[in-house]
């Protein structure tokens, strides 16, 4: 805008900075193809530079220390779990026995053991959740007795410690229907619990968190650090299904009798959590050698463990127990030809570098890259989608570092003794991770928190990947201010007398603003149209979108005027859409990079079709169409293989378990995508 | 968009929208009152303004303690025998209802005062380009409704809105800045001895907006430069108007005297009621030590959207003083060469203290913003031409969206850190600096504008010639005229520097 005609004569003058984006507006186009080309192959070129993990923490020193889990621990376990299994044959109320089963075991092993009894509360859709800080919620929940599940929870108190400051292991069962794998992690769980009552090195409380997975893994966990943080006034523990549980369980069973004195109802509690390590066991793998260890880590809104935990893990099942640690990848893309193209191409470039200079350790083997990949698009795939992966999830909100790790046995344990082994080896492994986090005298701050995974002991930290979204959107400022100054510049030529021509942004400014404000009401129609009973999925988005599209012809009138220049309006939009995939990056990185991979070349090419050639428009026609979230969304799932249903159902429950889990990708999509897609649409087809 | 209305029925497109903003106000108060918590927010509520805070002192009153027991209250007594009532009433869930209602009729008589002052300057303005003799200097200068405009904007801006919501009790003050210069507008020096002395006594920065009083009082409202009507007088046969504004240019000390009197006078009133609300707990000692110590040695190291928190939270104990000291001239340093500077115009000169102060104020909030916000629409005559409008605009939304994410991840999720949330704050701070520079360049610009334009009517034969140069405003900058625009501009950067010498550091 400062480049009226008199500004060559007033050059000098001009502070250096302001020049350097005087030169960067004049040749916008250029920059734009070059700062998108290079966004595009930095985020190829993601796993090549990838550094191996790193233990960061120096006091977690793991391995320093041999396991000490003895016979007499899985033993115990092997008792414990057959009883399990025989009890879940024989009774008929196991979903009441189990429970109480562990209680007895947690107690005789000589933890302090306590039940807590949470009812199901469906996740709520709180579309502003995120800005809110987590105390805000209400708690308004009428207290029904028909369901509840217990999750039973044992205590270790630290010989050395001072009680503030606990390590939590969670095994999720499901008391119902108990299966093989759950009783195994029990087992597991039961072994290390055992060594942990009898050590004098504990300087942090033991939690072990037996989580009722009935109404889903999640939701136990979630309940049970609720009613943990939640500050306890008195007669906490009658808040819980008070004369409630006591109808439901009045044939008192021996093992009752026994334990009734040791088992509290009220919530019993140990310090603040250093660490949380979900156990679960999954079916047999068919692939390799060596049982392998699956790690899962994302928690909602695409926030991850500090990286140290997982490399606790990692280092100690790859180093300890000789298992194979995995992420998890998109088999899909394993086969992916173009992937081993752009590998292959690397590689070359790679070999290149090394032979004009071998100090340039620059490129990785094709097979290296196309596995780092797939694991990186399934990283940034959980992490975008803002729902977390599993029960650990719950533990981010409360900032506390948790992973899941998944152990899969090479082959079905069917024989006693591979059953032992496969105990001592899990055992072992928690021992480790526990004995190493028990090191630690901080919580954990020393490595990453904003990271990718590219394979289990590869990552790309923070300052890395960003490089590849700010280039990525780099050009739609300077994009903004060239419309901006070209409107302004014709302008002058056009209408000489007319007043304000430094503030004519305000007219397209409102035509965004209700643009934008159509998409947060888009956002909240969801709340409404749950009001409406009995409504089946498709019926429920058809409601929406028709609901969409009538409040968007309303505020279209409202807006009105047409007289609005198109550069104009292009770039305020450009700028709306910049100002919030920034917002984005900074919430959830992998939604802002998914989404400027969308909708950065829409908003760069996008020209209303009179004023662009027939194959400019064609393209551009073609570029909205994919804009689309729902296109989009289809496009993603054909093009990666995730799993196919009946389409519009599919999108439905999408959108549904976006809103149920409050990520912010919804947010996103409501209120900077859509209204930005729909103002491309209104500038493409501008009368100019 | 309001101005295509506004011409058909400017008095009912002003007051529509202004009773539809306090609907909406009075909407988002009653039902939703903790939807999004916004007096928990560091960018509207801080430890002066916060309604909270003042719940607790007026408890401790109502204890018969000090109200300043605890360092939790630090404002002035006068307040927490006003609002103090309104906060207990609290019934279950309904959290400072009246309060609330308070701080939307504060904001009302501020939009109305806004409006009344705009319109005066309009008129004034109009009289000044007559007394030039230019009805062709009105291409220079736009007729917009600015009172209407000013207003509007004052009660439409979102962080109004926000600080309303917050229960902070930056409206009333607000209002009373508001009220003081209205009351130097209109020559009413009792009303501006009052305003002046009651914000002075609530936030304690309004103090240096003692010189654009004292000018508005001495001199009249906003002209263009005093030069100009003396080129006119001593320029050949102009008329007779020349003798009205011979008469602007005399500065009167009567009524600045009487100001000074008013105002001392209101201050022992002031003081006096200080003294009596706290004479069972402790004396005025106590109270200066509590409200403008506080205020003056940053005791209070939360973080909020300005840029001292930070730094004195890093900065080494023995240097603190130094620092403080610093910081606080930096204040002084600017009100000198700005009052010289723009003497002419002292209402535009109040508005650019107050955006320095709220940019460099130990506790700002987003209610000091909306201020000068609304303020600055009182000039969108002269500031037609302001570069950078818009990519100020963009910048201004992007900090104020970024810093409430940047504390989540700092205070909630844990994976940021202060330097996360302390970037907005530079960024914000940045900002500000950049439209103060921006917003008095353009000002001093359209003096420039007035000028050429005022010699072309007096030199017929240049007309044509200087006509052109008229269509860009920004042609005719001379050196000397850039020179004082630096200086201008460096002295507004100080602070920055400043920052930046402690990031090295």
């Amino acid at each position: 805008m400062a480049s009226t005609p008199e500004t060559e004569d007033q050059k000098p003058k001009h502070r250096p900075i302001i020049r350097i984006g005087l030169l960067l507006i004049a040749h916008s186009f250029l920059f734009s193809v070059v700062c998108c080309t290079a966004g595009i192959v930095a985020l190829l070129l993601l796993p090549v530079l990838s550094k191996k993990t790193y233990v960061s923490e120096n006091a977690l020193m793991p391995g320093s220390a041999s396991p000490m889990i003895t016979d007499q621990d899985v033993s115990g376990a092997n008792r414990f779990m057959n009883e399990l299994t025989s009890l879940k044959l024989k009774s008929q109320r196991a979903g009441i026995e189990i429970p109480r089963l562990i209680a007895l075991h947690m107690a005789n092993l000589g933890g302090e053991v306590s039940y807590h009894k949470f009812q199901n509360h469906p996740n709520k859709f709180h579309p502003l959740h995120f800005f809110t800080s987590p105390d805000t919620e209400a708690n308004h929940v009428n207290k029904t007795c028909e369901s509840h599940a217990t999750n039973t929870v044992g205590i270790i108190r630290a010989p050395r410690g001072d009680g503030k400051e606990a390590i939590v292991l969670v095994t999720p069962y499901n008391p119902v229907n108990l299966s093989q794998n759950e009783a195994l992690s029990l087992g597991i769980a039961y072994s290390a619990f055992s060594l942990l009552t009898q050590v004098s090195w504990l300087a942090k409380d033991i939690i072990w968190l037996a989580a009722d997975s009935r109404y889903g893994q999640y939701n136990s966990v979630a309940a049970w650090l609720k009613d943990y943080h939640t500050p306890s006034f008195g007669d906490f523990g009658k808040l819980h299904g008070d004369g409630c549980h006591k109808s439901s369980d009045v044939p008192e069973s021996k093992l009752d009798m026994i334990i009734e004195t040791e088992v509290s109802d009220t919530l019993r509690r140990a310090g603040t959590m250093a660490a949380a390590l979900v156990i679960k066991v999954a079916n047999p793998g068919d692939e390799g050698e060596q049982d392998a260890l699956n790690i899962y880590a994302e928690a909602s809104n695409g926030q991850m463990p500090n990286l140290d935990l997982i490399n606790v893990v990692s280092y100690l099942a790859v180093h300890g127990q000789g298992l194979h640690v995995q992420v998890e990848k998109v088999v899909s893309l394993l086969d992916s030809k173009w992937l081993k193209f752009i590998g292959e191409v690397f590689e070359t470039v790679g070999k290149i570098a090394r032979s004009l200079n071998p100090q340039w350790k620059f490129g990785i083997p094709v097979k290296e890259y196309v596995e780092g990949s797939a694991t990186l698009v399934s990283s940034l795939y959980n992490q975008a989608l803002g729902v977390p992966t599993g029960s650990h999830g719950a533990f981010r909100d409360y900032q506390v570092d948790a992973i899941t790790m998944e152990i899969s046995p090479k082959i079905s344990y069917t024989s006693k003794n591979r059953q032992t082994q496969f105990l001592v080896r899990g055992g072992r492994l928690i021992e480790g991770v526990t004995r190493s986090v028990n090191n630690l005298l901080e919580k954990f701050h020393q490595s990453f928190f904003l990271y990718l995974l590219t394979s289990s002991n590869k990552f790309v930290s923070v300052g890395v990947y960003m490089i590849a979204f700010l280039l990525l959107v780099a050009p739609l400022p300077v994009l903004a201010a060239s419309l901006y100054s070209d409107a302004n510049q014709s302008n002058l030529e056009s209408e000489k007398n007319k007043p304000l021509k430094s503030w004519r942004w305000l007219y397209p400014t409102k035509t965004v603003f209700l643009i934008h404000l159509w998409g947060a009401i888009v956002s909240l129609l969801p709340y409404f149209i749950y009001q409406i009973p009995d409504s089946q999925p498709t019926s429920r988005l058809l409601i929406w979108a028709s609901l969409s599209l009538f409040l968007l012809t309303v505020l279209g009138s409202f807006s009105g005027s047409r007289s609005v220049q198109w550069t104009l309006l292009k770039s305020v939009t450009v700028s709306a859409a910049f100002i919030g995939l920034c917002l984005m990056s900074v919430i959830n990185f992998a939604t802002a990079e998914l989404g400027a991979l969308l909708l950065v070349p829409v908003c760069l090419m996008v020209k209303p079709w009179r004023v662009a050639g027939k194959i400019h428009s064609a393209l551009n026609l073609v570029l909205v169409i994919i804009g689309f979230p729902g296109a989009a969304f289809f496009v993603v799932k054909s093009a990666f293989g995730f799993q196919n249903g009946s389409s519009l159902v599919e999108f439905w429950y999408w959108v549904e378990s976006l809103w149920a889990w409050n990520s912010a990708t919804y947010i996103y999509i409501c209120m900077v995508h859509l209204p930005c897609w729909v103002l491309c649409i209104y500038i493409l087809l501008h009368p100019c | 968009m309001e101005k295509s209305t506004a011409k058909k029925h400017p008095w009912f497109w002003f007051w529509s929208s202004a009773v539809a903003s306090i609907a909406l106000r009075l909407v988002l108060i009653i039902y939703f009152p903790n939807t999004l918590n916004f007096s928990s927010r560091p960018e509207v509520s801080t430890p002066i303004t916060s309604l909270r805070r003042l719940a607790e002192g007026y408890w401790l009153k109502r204890s018969s303690m000090s109200p300043y027991a605890g360092s939790m209250y630090h404002g002035s007594p006068l307040l927490l025998s006003i609002l103090g009532p309104l906060t207990i009433d609290r019934s279950e869930g309904q959290s400072h209802l009246l309060c609330g209602l308070a701080f939307v009729i504060a904001d009302f008589i501020t939009a109305i005062l806004i409006r009344a002052i705009g319109q005066r300057l309009q008129v004034a303005n109009i009289q000044s380009l007559k007394s030039l003799g230019a009805g062709r200097l009105s291409k220079i200068s736009e007729n917009f409704p600015s009172g209407d405009i000013a207003s509007l904007v004052y009660l439409w801006n979102p962080l109004t809105i926000i600080t309303c919501l917050g229960y902070s009790t930056s409206p009333i003050e607000n209002l009373m800045i508001v009220l003081s210069l209205y009351g130097a507008c209109t020559r009413l020096v009792p009303l501006a001895a009052f305003g002046w002395v009651i914000a002075s006594h609530l936030s304690l920065y309004p103090v240096i907006l003692v010189i654009p009083l004292v000018l508005l009082i001495g001199s009249g409202l906003d002209t263009p430069p005093r030069k100009l009507f003396l080129q006119q007088t001593h320029g050949e046969d102009y008329k007779k108007t020349t003798n009205g504004s011979l008469h602007l240019i005399n500065f009167s000390w009567r009524p600045v005297v009487l100001f000074f009197l008013w105002a001392s006078a209101w201050a022992f009133y002031v003081l006096v009621l200080c003294a009596i609300s706290l004479k069972e707990y402790s004396g005025l000692g106590e109270m200066f030590k509590r409200t403008y110590g506080f205020i003056l040695s940053v005791e209070d190291l939360s973080p909020n959207i300005g840029v001292l928190w930070y730094f004195f939270a890093e900065v080494f104990d023995f240097f603190r003083d130094f620092f403080l000291i610093v910081f606080h001239i930096n204040i002084l340093f600017m009100v000198l060469p700005l009052a010289i500077r723009l003497h002419h115009r002292p209402c535009f000169l109040a508005f650019v203290y107050i955006a320095i102060s709220s940019i460099l104020k130990s506790y700002p909030s987003v209610g000091d913003s909306a201020l000068y916000l609304g303020l600055l629409g009182l000039f969108v005559n002269a500031l037609a031409d302001m570069q950078f409008s818009f990519f100020l605009f963009s910048g201004y939304l992007g900090t104020l969206l970024l810093s409430p994410v940047m504390h989540n991840l700092w205070i909630w999720r844990g994976t940021g850190n202060a330097n996360f949330y302390f970037a907005t704050a530079m960024a914000y701070a940045c900002f500000q600096i950049i439209l103060v520079v921006e917003s008095v360049s353009s000002m001093l610009n359209h003096d420039r504008a007035l000028k050429q334009g005022a010699t072309a009517v007096a030199k017929k034969e240049e007309h044509e010639k200087i006509l052109k140069n008229l269509e860009n405003p920004r042609s005719g900058v001379t050196w000397e005229e850039y020179k004082s625009m630096r200086f201008t501009f460096q002295v507004s950067q100080m602070p920055l520097l400043v920052l930046t010498m402690n990031d090295l550091m």
